[in-house]
């Protein structure tokens, strides 16, 4: 095997066992929630989030709680609590953290509230929501993603969260009313049939404006037969595909 | 000509407006090559005005076009990502590049005939001229039958017919070399025709932006083009979608469905929906949109005219309110055709300020849908007309007594378009002479849209509008009585920027102190009239550096901005034209003479003169035409007839006539900064025919004086053919600085003052040629 060793032997072996090491280290940790990534959680919710202004301590608990890593494919687990969204294939994405706690405090949630998430994705947002309230209704669109994310929720302990495959622009009619709705996609409209389901004082959050542009992370706030829209922030969401018109 | 269309269905007017006026330096360039070839090798002129050369020049010319246009419809070449992507800036400065090689290719056989005939410039310069008019007018009958990628090979094509005349008796007959030459050519010719008809034209299919609201639509499932139409005024391809979802200023209390909807894009953007209506249930959601509140406002509704710009909705609007005459008016005929067999309303082919400008009734309700580009910023270059002071004067002038007009517009944030039309609508109220312009005025909007009401009699019961928004959950802007506590309710901003704003406004005019409101103004929201008809333009550059934080210090926010984009282009134009023209002194040899500078201020001012009354004439002739492609192929078609003329009649001319034709051309200018507009107006009211013989024929006299001044120049003013090519070169560099700068003069200080600078240029050029008769 010599044969095989270049010069400079030894510095090379230290390379390569240490680069085993950290191979070993990151499939050790996905099978479970390490230090590591515990420490990670609490700098990403420390530095990314409450510094940008989020005050929600149930909000803020949650965040700590969920194991995103867990809801992104091994291979991007090492970036899984960075500052940006990351790719969950199919064309979608995971949001950035900051606004996964941002849509999630807007929606002013407690307890008891019923919430219904509009593209279910990686599942992550519906298992911080499942953190803070008790009912999560998720739909998802995209049958690979639908089914993986079922499975991940299950792994991860958030097998309560109940998940749909089907077009979300048309709600979740049977387990309607909602305290709060979330789109988790771009769409120029606001869906008529998600205001429909929202109760007296429900809330409804969604980035609303041109799908393959920027948009503005929006509001809008049921009261009685009234509607109030309330523009946040402006954001940048992957395009919502659902038969709006049907 | 073509060109501007490729890019005005791939780009926008102001990014494409980047890539041609550097390509355009190509002209300039040859005269610059030739110049520094003379330094060189003496009696070039003579020895490449024989056939071969001219053959082979030819040849080329055919070749690069074919190329270029395969390249650049091909290349990624991505504006909006060059502040972050190196690789951008390489396919930028490729374009450039291979644009440019045609122009430099063609501008050589002009240089090159102007050296070696220069006794019969007079010719040369008629022969050029009438050329490029017949290439200003074909594509106007072609466009039609073919694609606009189609039409540019096709025309690339044709010189090469040149290659296969017969010489002349003295001429020597055709050798080996002029063979290989015609077999090139029939070979280029081949791959032309194979790449303009194979697949059905698939290979020359102008590819948009994939900003542009076309391309975004295609990506959703099931969405496909049913028809695409080329015309002049524009290609339209028509679009079927399940996804297509057009209501704007929908309240959010309407939860019932849409009517079936389909869209038609013109040139790749600006949606215009047509809507599938059967039965009134299907004009139910019209009731409960932002825009119905004129409706509301107006006592009687028996004659409607609706304008659509872009949108669709308009119409609907005038139909679920049940106007017992609906007139609208559309200015591309193929989209005039498609609405009147969609509705049942009377459809009028016809640009709106012509109509206006012709027409005797008068309507209970004027109703104008101005959406703007899908991005905005986009359009800050393009000509509106229907937006001015003027304009809001003309449908005041319309309205029956009692009568109501009616804006539809999204909201943009900061408010700009908002006030810049409140501040329109006061002004016309103003002449129209209401005492009171304040109490005709309301606005409301929701999230994303505005209406504005401007009625011909105050509006003194305001409850109606304020049911309507309270029921519909709308916000109330402006109102003749409206407190600060009634507003931004439901539709909710941080702070109520647009009441704020208008009251503000209000308070102005009331004080007389509106201009210093324009003028502390974050953006340019000053009313538009119609010398300089830019309603879609905001930048101020004293405010850039706040403008560019506001955007989040993103470079590619100021691309958006079409002013920027024109500066930018201008500063590099500078400096090819320093280089092209820099560089041949450089090359001549020290002892040896160098171009003179009172050539050189010459040939700078009669090519400034030229371009700045070509682009002149090219604005003025939108406002009556409605169309910049009309506009550019009837300037384009008469200055270069007549100027052809002037070169040909030039050739019996001497030095006297050169100077009283510069003398002729300043006053004449100075006589249309005067009394243009009137005439513009005049002309809109007449026959289609009789407007277009008219503005052909006011061009006949510019054009003869224009075509004297550069033949006579070339023939009798300068002595060597390096002078003649360097003359060229400062020439075309003038011509591509004047059409950079004079897009930014019409924007920042109206269209009338480029003629202004027209006779300056010649002006100019009289005391060059003075100078050069004085040596």
């Amino acid at each position: 095997m010599n044969g095989f060793l270049l010069p400079g032997t030894n510095t090379k072996i230290f390379v390569f066992t240490i680069l085993l090491s950290v191979l070993f280290y990151s499939g050790a940790a996905t099978s479970s929630d390490s230090d590591h990534y515990q420490s990670e959680r609490e700098k990403m919710v420390t530095e990314q989030i409450e510094k940008r202004g989020i005050t929600d301590q149930k909000v803020l608990e949650a965040m700590r709680k969920t194991p995103r890593h867990l809801f992104v494919s091994q291979a991007l687990r090492g970036r899984a609590y960075g500052d940006y969204p990351l790719a969950i294939g199919e064309g979608q994405t995971i949001s950035q953290p900051y606004i996964v706690a941002l849509m999630t405090e807007s929606l002013r949630l407690s307890e008891n509230d019923r919430v219904l998430e509009i593209g279910t994705g990686s599942g992550y947002q519906a298992a911080v929501l499942a953190e803070i309230v008790d009912e999560v209704y998720s739909i998802e669109i995209k049958e690979k993603l639908y089914e993986n994310s079922l499975e991940v929720l299950q792994e991860a302990g958030y097998g309560e969260v109940k998940t749909r495959l089907g077009d979300g622009y048309f709600g979740w009619e049977e387990a309607a009313p909602f305290d709060a709705v979330m789109i988790t996609a771009a769409v120029d409209h606001i869906p008529p049939p998600l205001l429909s389901q929202l109760k007296d004082g429900g809330r409804l959050i969604l980035p609303l404006g041109n799908p393959f542009s920027y948009q503005n992370l929006t509001l809008v706030t049921r009261q009685g037969e009234d509607y109030s829209v309330k523009q946040v922030t402006g954001v940048l969401f992957v395009p919502m595909t659902g038969r709006a018109l049907q | 000509m073509l060109l501007t269309r490729v890019f005005a269905i791939g780009q926008w007017n102001h990014l494409s407006f980047m890539v041609i006026s550097i390509a355009l330096f190509g002209f300039g360039a040859s005269g610059t090559f030739l110049s520094i070839l003379d330094t060189r090798r003496k009696g070039w002129e003579k020895r490449l005005s024989t056939l071969e050369p001219l053959k082979i020049i030819v040849l080329l010319y055919s070749l690069t076009v074919v190329a270029a246009f395969m390249v650049l419809n091909k290349l990624p070449l991505d504006y909006f990502r060059l502040p972050i992507e190196p690789l951008q800036a390489v396919y930028l400065l490729l374009s450039y590049l291979i644009l440019s090689v045609p122009f430099f290719l063609t501008g050589s056989v002009i240089s090159i005939a102007f050296a070696a005939f220069y006794k019969s410039a007079g010719m040369v310069y008629f022969f050029t001229m009438s050329g490029s008019a017949l290439g200003a007018i074909m594509p106007l009958l072609l466009i039609p039958f073919f694609e606009e990628g189609q039409l540019v090979i096709l025309f690339a094509l044709m010189p090469l017919v040149f290659l296969f005349v017969p010489p002349g008796k003295d001429m020597e007959p055709v050798n080996a070399k002029g063979i290989l030459l015609m077999g090139a050519a029939l070979a280029i010719a081949a791959i032309g025709f194979y790449i303009v008809f194979a697949d059905n034209g698939r290979q020359v299919k102008i590819v948009p932006s994939p900003y542009k609201a076309l391309s975004q639509m295609l990506k959703f499932p099931d969405t496909n083009i049913d028809r695409s139409v080329s015309g002049i005024r524009g290609r339209i391809d028509i679009v079927d979608s399940p996804y297509i979802r057009f209501a704007p200023g929908l309240s959010l209390k309407y939860h019932e469905r849409l009517p079936k909807q389909w869209a038609v894009y013109q040139d790749a953007d600006s949606p215009y929906i047509i809507y599938d209506i059967a039965s009134s249930e299907d004009m139910e959601f019209a009731k409960h949109s932002l825009s119905f509140a004129g409706y509301m406002m107006a006592p009687q509704l028996s004659d409607v005219l609706v304008l659509q710009n872009t949108g669709g909705a308009a119409i609907v609007y005038a139909m679920a309110a049940e106007a017992e005459n609906i007139t609208l008016v559309e200015p591309h005929p193929e989209l005039a055709k498609i609405v009147s067999e969609s509705y049942f309303v009377d459809v009028v082919n016809s640009n709106p300020r012509e109509f206006l400008a012709q027409c005797r009734q008068k309507y209970s309700v004027i109703h104008l849908e101005s959406l703007g580009p899908s991005i905005p910023g986009t359009a800050a270059l393009n000509q509106e007309y229907s937006l001015t002071v003027n304009a809001f004067i003309n449908y005041l002038s319309r309205l029956q007594d009692n009568g109501v007009i009616i804006i539809s517009g999204k909201l943009l944030l900061p408010p700009a378009n908002t006030i810049r039309l409140y501040a329109a609508a006061y002004e016309a109220l103003q002449y129209a002479g209401k005492k009171k312009p304040e109490d005709h005025m309301a606005m409301l909007r929701n999230w994303d849209n505005f209406t504005l009401i401007i009625s011909d009699t105050p509006i003194k019961d305001s409850e109606p509008l304020t049911h309507f928004a309270q029921s519909m959950n709308f916000d109330l802007v402006y109102l003749p009585t409206l407190e600060k506590k009634q507003v931004n309710r439901f539709n909710q901003f941080e702070y109520p920027y647009y009441y704020e704003a208008l009251q503000s406004l209000r308070d102005a005019y009331l004080a007389g102190t509106e201009s210093r409101f324009f003028k502390q103004y974050v953006l340019d929201i000053a009313p538009q009239w119609d010398n300089r008809p830019y309603p879609n333009r905001f930048m101020k550059w004293s405010q850039l550096s706040e403008l560019y934080q506001s955007t989040g210090s993103r470079f590619y926010g100021l691309l958006l901005s079409g002013e920027v984009v024109v500066t930018v282009v201008f500063v590099e134009a500078l400096f090819v034209a320093f280089f092209l023209l820099g560089l041949p002194i450089i090359f001549i040899s020290r002892g040896k003479p160098k171009p003179r500078a009172h050539h050189l201020v010459f040939f700078l001012g009669i090519g400034a003169g030229f371009m700045f009354t070509e682009l002149y004439f090219i604005k003025q002739y939108i406002f009556l035409f409605g169309s910049p492609t009309i506009s550019f192929t009837v300037v384009l078609s008469a200055i270069m007839i007549f100027s052809g003329i002037g070169g040909f009649i030039s050739q019996k001319l001497n030095q006297t006539h050169l100077k009283w034709a510069l003398i002729c051309l300043s006053c004449l200018f100075i006589g249309f900064y005067l009394g243009f507009s009137i005439i513009l107006e005049t002309l809109l009211g007449l026959s289609t025919v009789s407007r277009y013989v008219t503005a052909f024929l006011i061009l006949l006299p510019v054009g003869l004086l224009m075509g004297i001044p550069f033949s006579i120049g070339m023939r009798l003013l300068l002595e060597t053919p390096m002078d003649r090519a360097y003359a060229w070169a400062t020439n075309g560099c003038a011509s591509v600085l004047t059409s950079i700068a004079s897009a930014q003069v019409a924007i920042s200080q109206g269209i009338p003052l480029i003629i202004i600078l027209a006779a300056v240029a010649y002006f100019l050029a009289l005391l060059g040629f003075v100078k050069v008769r004085g040596s």
